[in-house]
């Protein structure tokens, strides 16, 4: 087991090198200048190309991309923004904490509302309420996020004024965001943990339990609810991913100062350094929780954890 | 990754017959919702192919003296700031997320579905290659790639069916490889193998044709995820030109009058939302009616 | 081993909460402002700033906050008149000279007294710069002398008739030597020092920036205590946040949104005209039919500018006849605008050769702001209705201020601000061929007589006869129409009630010094 974490834990070195590769792409293919980004369209021919040169502009893309991986893999260093010449590892670090709130409650409440739900519903299949909770949860889906958070904001800001439409500070600021951001995960998870705790319902084991009288309660919650929960994990991890992404647009709308809406920003400057480290972090952010869930996941699971052993 | 035990799951409808089709389709015809869905995306289908003998008004047709009209019986759904016909170009809108959906699920079908078979069949080194490559993709939120590369490639039809496209091609790639290996090991492909078939022609003829129902599934909802994403790109200002009517530009250039003016994006948001409703609609269906299990509840 | 799972799990778990724990705590102390006892006024500003090291940029985000911090020799007032400010007086000693007289009672923030050293240090500084150089051009650094802590002498390489109006740009604020050289790379970013009446407190990026009143002001005491500026991109958000008290002032209500601020009972619309013009340029410099004066007066009355000011713009805002409008010194107020006549405009064409239109020509259309993009599709529609055909493209801001620059784009939407208040400034990048490009003239117009008139008007201090150079330039642009002239700008700002003193200035960049809440 240690070793297929510390497996893991270096394949980490790979996915972020390739991370940085696609977007160091993207970024150098974007057009737009990066001289004249710092040094204002009215610089002189020689600063320009003074600049051009000490930048290794002049040189070629794969000289470009190894310095910049140099920087970051050797140096630790992740340069400093184009725009406003702050260092990018500082830019993202104020951010960062904002946005793994946001996520992290929003999967919390998705969590713990979601898998309830999807525990109710799957336990009176094709009832009313059944049709419901699944009615909801498909919506949640739909639902795009950026329009659902303006619905909010109107309702609950412009009309009621109860809550607050910008910032992140206390938990009123939080509400928003956060169940505009959950909605979508919450509905995939009610969905992944009604159809498992279905299928684990129709086992054998479970017919048995039943037949010889054990109550439903402790049907449901000793013996169903652990091996349903199996596939549920896998979704919360990759939900937590979608919520990272998703993050993009809610802090848009509600000017939280998080690294979706920072890597908006710069991906419309083309700021190109701030890109990379961002897009960076969040991969790293990414690929740690999917670690950390396949190991929730192997713990859960008896017969996989045996696989490590 | 993790995602590999979601697989498993997907596995499991994997192994329909063939013949199956006529069972598939009584299945489904049976589940309610998934008719919805599947009638209201014929009609959505229809309304684009005909917007415009539909369309009352033209997609860009604008009246400046009658901008911002709440709805009224010329107007059934009101007009927008230059005074354009906020129905018509709903209707037209149709047509650019159905195309974008459509297109860049496409995109990723093709090349991540190559991807997928390539890996799944060869194995080896080359699928652990590819594989990689699939992570790596995966870990960049797919909403921020499809930014960047918009950003990067300036924003047109083609190139936002070709961003969101790129963004999905891991999932497909996945989902295909899984299948593929699947359906490798079964003996009538090592029957066809033994007999020399080549393998472009075991791929094409007998894998593929047995992994359609998790290709089908995954489509479907994957044009309902690609919808949003084109709209949410719209939504920040990346999309088409204003004066095309994509929903999510219509959304954007509507938000600003959110308060006096509802109705500008009440409208477009509820159709966005009750199309990615339908594809998740008929996917659910979908992937019961592949689902043995299921079909025998 | 599975001990090891549980607590790697665990542990892994509580860093991530962990972290966003922190977070939060950092927020808290920011989010502390209900004591009672002082007085914060909270600002919803557009943009975040850019650097504080207001050499380095020349952008009105950062501007309305450094104007707070930051000091001018001599400043404008709302009515543009100049006045006195770090410097008491100033004369021109021989010609092309000047010399000003210092306040001695003004130390920087951070204790070191203001000098004439600073001023020499600032101005040297500015000059090199890259960003706002062109602001302080005419400056020869080869003249600048410091006599006494108290006085300096400035020359200027040619006779620059609107020179002391320069040194009034927020972007020439005086700085000190020893906070800029000590803080280096920083300075701008966590080290920001002035003279001003609010002390650069904390900046967090992309969300606030605070400054405190600063205690040791040698002018009026500052009527708040603590002022928050709010980064809120989303025009509407702004106004919700006024609406709900969250903000004290949002600043550029957007012209949808203006009706709600009127009629609420709790808020406040100032509305005042700037310095700041439309318009649609039509760029010469490819061959398109565009060279031709009579298409591009065919396209000018074939524009219906009074309804777009109706209705993207709500009624903000004058059709304008000319490329500067009538607070810019300079001023020509016997020009007609061009009047909306799609029949003219049809005859114009078929006079050049179009008789049905039948060209296509594109425009492009920056990002950034909903109204210009609403006004390229009633552009696009106008010039479709004489057989144009418009291809528009929106392009990120950056990427579209490159494009318009090389001349990408056949015609572009674009504004521009007269912050000087002189013609000069508002007509000599625009439309002098020296200008070609970035530096202004994206249209790529060229004028012998243009050119003459505004080097004569650049390097006179004769004001009536510079008057009557600039007038006869918007003449001759007047009739040439390298532009569509679209309309004014106007300042618009949203107040609650508990705002007092709060006034505009036509260059938008408000001074908050004076504003007291109730």
């Amino acid at each position: 087991m240690f070793q297929y974490i510390l497996k893991r834990i270096l394949w980490l070195i790979p996915i972020l090198l390739g991370v940085s590769f696609i977007v160091f792409t993207i970024m150098y293919l974007s057009p737009g200048d990066p001289v004249t980004l710092i040094l204002g369209e009215g610089a002189s021919e020689q600063a320009y190309e003074a600049l051009r040169i000490e930048m290794g502009l002049d040189r070629s893309f794969f000289w470009q991309f190894f310095s910049y991986i140099k920087g970051v893999f050797i140096d630790q260093d992740l340069g400093r923004s184009y725009v406003s010449n702050r260092m990018v590892l500082d830019e993202i670090l104020v951010r960062l904490p904002n946005t793994i709130k946001l996520a992290s409650w929003s999967i919390l409440f998705a969590t713990l509302v979601g898998i309830p739900l999807g525990v109710i519903s799957a336990t009176r299949p094709y009832t009313k309420l059944d049709n419901f909770v699944m009615f909801i949860s498909l919506m949640g889906v739909s639902i795009p996020t950026f329009w659902f958070a303006l619905l909010l904001i109107i309702l609950f800001t412009s009309t009621l004024g109860w809550l607050p439409a910008t910032g992140f500070t206390t938990w009123q600021h939080m509400v928003m965001p956060v169940f505009a951001l959950a909605t979508s995960s919450m509905g995939a998870i009610v969905r992944i943990t009604r159809s498992s705790m279905m299928d684990v319902l129709d086992q054998d084991y479970i017919r048995t339990s039943e037949a010889k009288g054990v109550s439903d309660r402790k049907i449901i919650f000793q013996h169903a609810l652990r091996n349903a929960l199996i596939p549920v994990v896998t979704v919360v991890g990759l939900q937590f991913g979608a919520l990272l992404g998703g993050a993009v647009l809610t802090e848009t709308i509600f000017s939280i100062n998080g690294i979706g809406s920072l890597m908006v920003n710069a991906i419309r400057t083309r700021d190109a350094m701030m890109v990379q480290g961002g897009v960076l972090f969040i991969a790293f952010l990414f690929t740690l929780v999917n670690l950390a869930v396949d190991i929730l996941y192997a713990y859960i699971d008896p017969r996989i954890r045996s696989q490590y052993d | 990754m993790s995602m590999e035990k979601n697989e498993k799951m997907t596995e499991e409808l994997i192994t329909i017959p063939q013949g199956a089709w006529g069972e598939v389709w009584y299945s489904l015809k049976r589940n309610r919702r998934a008719i919805l869905g599947l009638v209201f995306i014929v009609i959505l289908v229809l309304v684009a192919i005909f917007a415009d003998f539909i369309a009352p008004y033209g997609m860009k047709e604008q009246n400046l003296a009658n901008a911002l009209q709440f709805p009224n019986s010329s107007h059934w759904l009101g007009t927008d700031d230059l005074g354009r016909d906020i129905l018509s170009r709903i209707i037209y809108g149709t047509r650019i997320s159905l195309t974008v959906g459509v297109s860049a699920v496409a995109f990723a079908l093709v090349i991540g579905g190559s991807l997928g078979i390539i890996a799944g069949y060869y194995q080896g080194k080359l699928d652990t290659l590819i594989m990689r490559f699939v992570d790596v993709l995966l870990s960049i939120p797919s909403i921020l790639l499809a930014i960047a590369i918009v950003a990067s490639l300036g924003s047109s039809l083609r190139n936002l069916i070709i961003a969101i496209g790129i963004a999905n091609i891991p999932v497909f790639a996945r989902v295909i490889r899984s299948g593929v290996i699947s359906i490798k090991e079964q003996e009538f492909i090592e029957a066809s193998k033994a007999l020399g078939a080549n393998d472009l022609r075991i791929i094409f003829k007998h894998i593929v044709p047995n992994i359609m129902s998790p290709i089908i599934v995954q489509s479907s909802t994957g044009i309902a995820t690609a919808i949003l994403s084109a709209v949410g790109l719209g939504f920040i200002g990346l999309g088409l030109e204003a004066s095309v009517a994509e929903w999510g530009t219509m959304l954007n250039s509507g938000r600003g009058y959110i308060r006096t003016h509802y109705y500008l994006t009440l409208y477009p948001g509820l159709i966005i939302m009750l199309t990615v409703l339908s594809f998740n609609l008929l996917g659910d269906g979908l992937r019961d009616a592949f689902d043995p299990k299921m079909r025998e509840r | 081993m599975k001990k090891f799972i549980k607590k790697f799990g665990i542990l892994s778990l509580a860093g991530l909460f962990l972290l966003s724990a922190c977070g939060s705590d950092g927020d808290g102390n920011e989010g502390a402002n209900g004591d009672g006892e002082s007085t914060v006024l909270k600002v919803a500003n557009g943009a975040d700033p850019v650097t504080f090291d207001i050499q380095a940029t020349n952008d009105q985000a950062t501007t309305r906050v450094a104007k707070q911090i930051y000091e001018t020799l001599i400043e404008q007032t709302p009515d543009l008149e100049l006045e006195p400010a770090l410097a008491t007086e100033w004369e021109e000693v021989e010609e092309n000279l000047y010399e000003f007289k210092l306040r001695d009672d003004v130390t920087f923030h951070n204790g070191e007294p203001f000098t004439a050293n600073d001023v020499e240090f600032t101005l040297r500084r500015a000059v090199e710069s890259p960003t706002i150089g062109h602001i302080v051009d005419s400056i020869d650094p080869d003249t600048i002398e410091v006599i006494d802590d108290y006085t300096i002498r400035v020359g200027t390489n040619d006779t620059f008739g609107p020179f002391l109006t320069h040194l009034a740009h927020p972007a020439v604020a005086i700085l000190n030597e020893k906070a800029v050289e000590d803080a280096g790379e920083d300075y701008g970013v966590t080290e920001v020092v002035g003279t001003g009446p609010f002390v650069f407190d904390e900046w967090i990026t992309g969300s606030s920036v605070t400054a405190n009143r600063y205690e040791d002001y040698w002018g009026d005491a500052p009527g708040v205590d603590r002022i928050e500026f709010s980064t809120i991109a989303d025009p509407s958000v702004r106004l919700i946040e006024l609406e709900s008290g969250s903000v004290d002032i949002a600043y550029d209500i957007s012209p949808s949104d203006i009706s709600a601020v009127e009629e609420s009972d709790e808020l406040t619309l100032l509305n005042t005209p700037n310095l700041g013009s439309e318009y649609l340029g039509l760029n010469m410099k490819n061959d398109t039919p565009l060279q031709d004066l009579r298409v591009r007066q065919a396209i000018a009355h074939a524009v219906d500018v009074e309804s777009i000011i109706d209705t993207v713009y709500m009624g903000v805002g004058e059709q304008m006849s000319g490329p500067i409008n009538e607070l810019v010194f300079g001023f020509n107020d016997s020009l007609e605008p061009i009047e909306y006549d799609v029949d003219t405009a049809k005859d114009l064409l078929a006079e050049a050769g179009y008789p049905d239109g039948g060209f296509t020509l594109t425009l492009n259309v920056g990002d950034n702001s909903q109204e210009r993009i609403r006004v390229s599709q009633v552009v696009s529609e106008a010039l479709a209705a004489i057989g144009i055909t418009v291809e528009v493209s929106q392009m990120e801001w950056g990427a579209y201020l490159d494009a318009t620059a090389v001349g990408e784009a056949d015609m572009f939407l674009l504004g521009w601000t007269t912050v000087t208040t002189d013609a000069d400034y508002g007509l000599y990048p625009l439309f002098h061929s020296n200008s070609f490009g970035e530096s202004g003239n994206r249209t790529f117009y060229a004028n012998d007589r243009v050119d003459e008139l505004l080097d004569l008007g650049r390097y006179t201090t004769d004001q009536e006869s510079r008057v009557d150079y600039y007038e006869e330039v918007q003449e001759i642009i007047h009739d040439e129409v390298p532009w569509v002239f679209l309309q004014t700008r106007e300042n618009v700002t949203g107040l609650s009630n508990r705002v007092k003193g709060f006034e505009h200035n036509p260059a938008g960049n408000y001074d908050l010094s004076p504003v007291t809440l109730d």
